[in-house]
């Protein structure tokens, strides 16, 4: 009886220590419920710090601005909201008149101009709390660049505020297209990610496929019809010289894609009604045979590391996405939905694969785990094909080409939510589309 | 059958024998009648009847002589009797009437145009209110004097905190101004408002204070039980005070902490919070979860230099640093006037840890 006592009193105790203990401590809530809308901010033009810069403090905000907003992350507010015009890089920010339009993210600036010399210099804020997003930063370069510095502060805005790098500092090498479609010309061209400063790097008396950026940046491979049937080539984009890579007579060689190295590429190669893949070294010129099946397998592309290789091959009876070792062997096939997919392109962050997907006379492009789970298709179409990552894993561009015999090709983007899709403005038609690394 | 079981046998015949001839014999079942009382009844006759009657009534004579002084008594008593019951029904409903009228009227008037307000129905319901006129007069005193005397506090305020600003761009710096620029253009409604809860009831009640254990108690059960087992109660008692002292002491130093959060408090926390949660589900940070503790004042504000990120998992450094932007961006931005929290249970969330986990919301 002493002891049921003495133990009903120690359970007392103990639970009313506990009961204490539990209002003592904080009170904790999990959140997994959240909105999903843009981000809204606002970057008043940048300062100009001296007479000729009055232009370019204009532009700069403008191509920061329009960066940001094209991601679909972030909502620009317009100048007509603002209470407080901003005219002073280095006064304090009176974050109530940022609150009170709702902005959440401020980008304020200033640009000089010295004869062809440019600096900018920015800062970002939280405005919900009142606080500098990082360190300021400033840029310089010349006049002739002001569109890469808008990119490069855009690109670290984007970073300060998403944790993750950005992809505006980056460009774009395809196959521009013109004329009808039973005679279209087709030539080399490279611009900046949003369709801006567009150049040629070859000319368009054959027709070249597939460009693709070396992981520097500084060589695109690409498929050409000038020696009467398809052959790779290496063309050098500061000196736009080209040669082409070494192959067996009378085979085709096509679908060249740079390991993450840069010194092995990887590409397939069509001999006697059979398609295998092969990589090569570019230095020796050696080559070495990836597969051997008598199925059709291309399209191969290199995971980050380089370990592994994604591709295409019928060796099933349809199209699909299989799996092997950078070394060859054995593959794993990951896709298993109806349609029949291709063109596979492993992303940077490495956990999802990009690809073409033919279903129901319908095109997708799609992404997929790299085991080939939660595949998801991000757009639909007549015809969309040729997915390529931008450089931090967030964007995807593609070809669409529209139906009927005046059907043309042009470049959309889309983020790998699905949210976001727009049209890549281009001068002309556009096909096969590369996104280079970001630039140094 | 073995002879211990005969024994047994013969016991128990014995034994029922006796017990029913104790039964039978002993008188237990013996009917013992209950009592009755009987009355002799004696038949009498009609007349004897009457003659019995009359002369019962003949007291009643003599009770005539206090009767003069009963209807004096009866006059006095109405009137008595009236007025308690009619003052108490007039003041009621005159009470009641104009306190309900000013409570409704007066804060929409006195929010939209403050010298329109004071005129008819806060100076009727003070003169027929006695107790309950506080809530009625004050507004009518803070409209009267017009805008010049209130903004006194206010209006100083004004231009300080922008020229404050100036100093530093950190977020407390930034929040002076906020509140001084905002506080002039509410003040008119805010001011109203805020005059009539204090005068009418109390925001929070005090929570009665835990009970200290009493000093005296462990002498007196140390010495009381002088068992064989001494000793051994005497260390268990002493566990047990202990535990007791341990439990009741950090109770009583605790912050008044009101009943347990229910679970409709901690949602109503939750939803507020969730709705300013923007999550981008393509980012890398929407595969982090963090938590963030905080401070809190007791009018449900975040303490805003209090946030501070405790825990991430999931991501490295950059993204839980832009998981925990997006929390903190959150908390600030729904927390408006102050998160729906009860005032009475301060204590158990002057501190909070909020773990944000956006697995739900990652694309799949």
């Amino acid at each position: 009886m002493k002891f049921l006592s003495i133990f009903a009193a120690l359970i007392c105790a103990l639970g009313l220590a506990t009961a204490v203990s539990a209002q003592q401590g904080p009170l904790r809530i999990t959140i997994e419920e959240g909105i999903i809308q843009p981000l809204p901010f606002a970057v008043p033009d940048f300062q100009a710090e001296t007479g000729e810069a009055g232009q370019l403090a204009g532009d700069l905000a403008r191509v920061i601005a329009a960066d940001l907003q094209g991601t679909g992350v972030f909502r620009e507010i317009p100048n007509s909201a603002y209470i407080a015009q901003y005219d002073d890089f280095n006064a304090p920010v009176s974050f109530p008149d940022w609150k009170a339009i709702n902005a959440q993210a401020l980008v304020t600036g200033a640009v000089s101009v010295s004869g062809n010399n440019v600096n900018v210099k920015f800062r970002v804020y939280d405005v919900v709390s009142g606080t500098n997003l990082g360190e300021g930063l400033q840029f310089s370069g010349t006049t002739d660049g002001w569109r890469r510095m808008a990119h490069k502060v855009a690109d670290e805005v984007y970073s300060r505020i998403t944790g993750e790098g950005g992809y505006f500092d980056s460009r774009v090498v395809y196959v521009s297209e013109t004329g009808p479609k039973d005679d279209r010309k087709k030539r080399l061209a490279i611009m900046d990610y949003d369709g801006a400063n567009v150049s040629y790097l070859t000319d368009s008396n054959a027709i070249v496929l597939a460009p693709r950026f070396s992981p520097s940046g500084d060589r695109v491979l690409y498929t050409s019809y000038e020696s009467g049937f398809p052959r790779i080539y290496v063309l050098d984009i500061g000196s736009v010289q080209q040669r082409v890579l070494e192959s067996a007579e009378g085979t085709m060689s096509f679908a060249p894609r740079f390991s993450p190295s840069g010194n092995t590429v990887v590409f397939s190669i069509s001999q006697g009604g059979n398609t295998d893949i092969y990589s090569m070294d570019i230095g020796s010129g050696q080559s070495v045979r990836l597969t051997n099946t008598p199925a059709i397998e291309t399209a191969p592309s290199y995971n980050p590391d380089g370990s592994q290789i994604v591709f295409e091959s019928d060796r099933s009876g349809t199209p699909q996405l299989y799996i092997m070792s950078a070394s060859g062997g054995e593959a794993r096939r990951i896709s298993f939905g109806e349609g029949r997919y291709g063109t596979p392109v492993w992303s940077p962050r490495g956990d999802l694969v990009a690809f073409t997907k033919q279903h129901a006379g319908r095109f997708h492009i799609g992404v997929m785990r790299t085991d080939g789970s939660e595949e998801r298709l991000l757009t639909a179409s007549f015809l969309d094909e040729g997915p390529t990552w931008s450089p931090n894993g967030r964007v995807i561009m593609f070809t669409r080409e529209t139906q009927g015999e005046g059907g043309a090709s042009s470049l959309y983007s889309v983020d790998i939510t699905g949210r976001v899709l727009r049209q890549v403005n281009t001068p002309e038609g556009g096909s096969d589309p590369s996104w280079s690394p970001l630039q140094q | 059958m073995s002879r211990a079981r005969k024994t047994g046998n013969i016991v128990s015949g014995v034994g029922h024998f006796v017990l029913i001839g104790w039964i039978l014999f002993g008188g237990v079942f013996t009917s013992r009648p209950d009592p009755v009382e009987v009355q002799e009844v004696a038949m009498i006759s009609g007349e004897e009847f009457q003659a019995m009657v009359d002369a019962s009534r003949q007291p009643v004579e003599v009770a005539e002589t206090p009767t003069p002084a009963a209807p004096e008594v009866t006059e006095d008593a109405p009137e008595v009797d009236a007025a308690p019951e009619e003052p108490a029904a007039a003041p009621i409903p005159e009470v009641a009437e104009p306190a309900e009228e000013p409570v409704e009227e007066v804060a929409p008037e006195v929010s939209q145009a403050a010298p329109e307000l004071p005129q008819p129905p806060a100076e009727v319901t003070v003169e027929d209110a006695p107790v309950e006129e506080t809530p009625v007069e004050r507004p009518a005193e803070v409209v009267a004097p017009e805008p010049a005397p209130r903004p006194e506090p206010e209006t100083v305020q004004e231009p300080t905190p922008q020229e404050a600003v100036v100093p530093e761009e950190t977020g407390e710096t930034v929040e002076q101004p906020q509140e001084a620029a905002e506080t002039p253009e509410a003040t008119d409604r805010i001011v109203t408002e805020a005059a009539q809860p204090p005068a009418s009831a109390p925001n929070a009640s005090m929570r009665p204070p835990a009970r200290r254990p009493s000093a005296p108690r462990p002498t007196q059960t140390t010495q009381a039980p002088a068992t064989p087992s001494q000793e051994e109660s005497t260390v268990d008692d002493a566990a047990v005070q202990a535990a007791l002292e341990a439990a009741l002491s950090s109770a009583a130093t605790d912050v008044p902490t009101g009943p347990p959060m229910s679970s409709g408090e901690k949602d109503a926390l939750r939803l507020a919070v969730q709705n300013c949660w923007n999550v981008d589900p393509g980012a890398r940070w929407a595969q982090t979860t963090v938590t963030i503790a905080m401070s809190m004042t007791q009018d449900g504000k975040v303490v805003s230099s209090s946030l501070r990120m405790i825990a991430s998992e999931g991501g490295d450094a950059s993204t839980a640093n832009a998981a925990f932007g997006a929390a903190r961006r959150a908390i600030l931005l729904c927390q408006k006037e102050g998160y729906p929290l009860p005032q009475e249970k301060y204590g158990q969330w002057k501190e909070i840890e909020m773990t944000f986990n956006p697995e739900r919301m990652r694309i799949r």
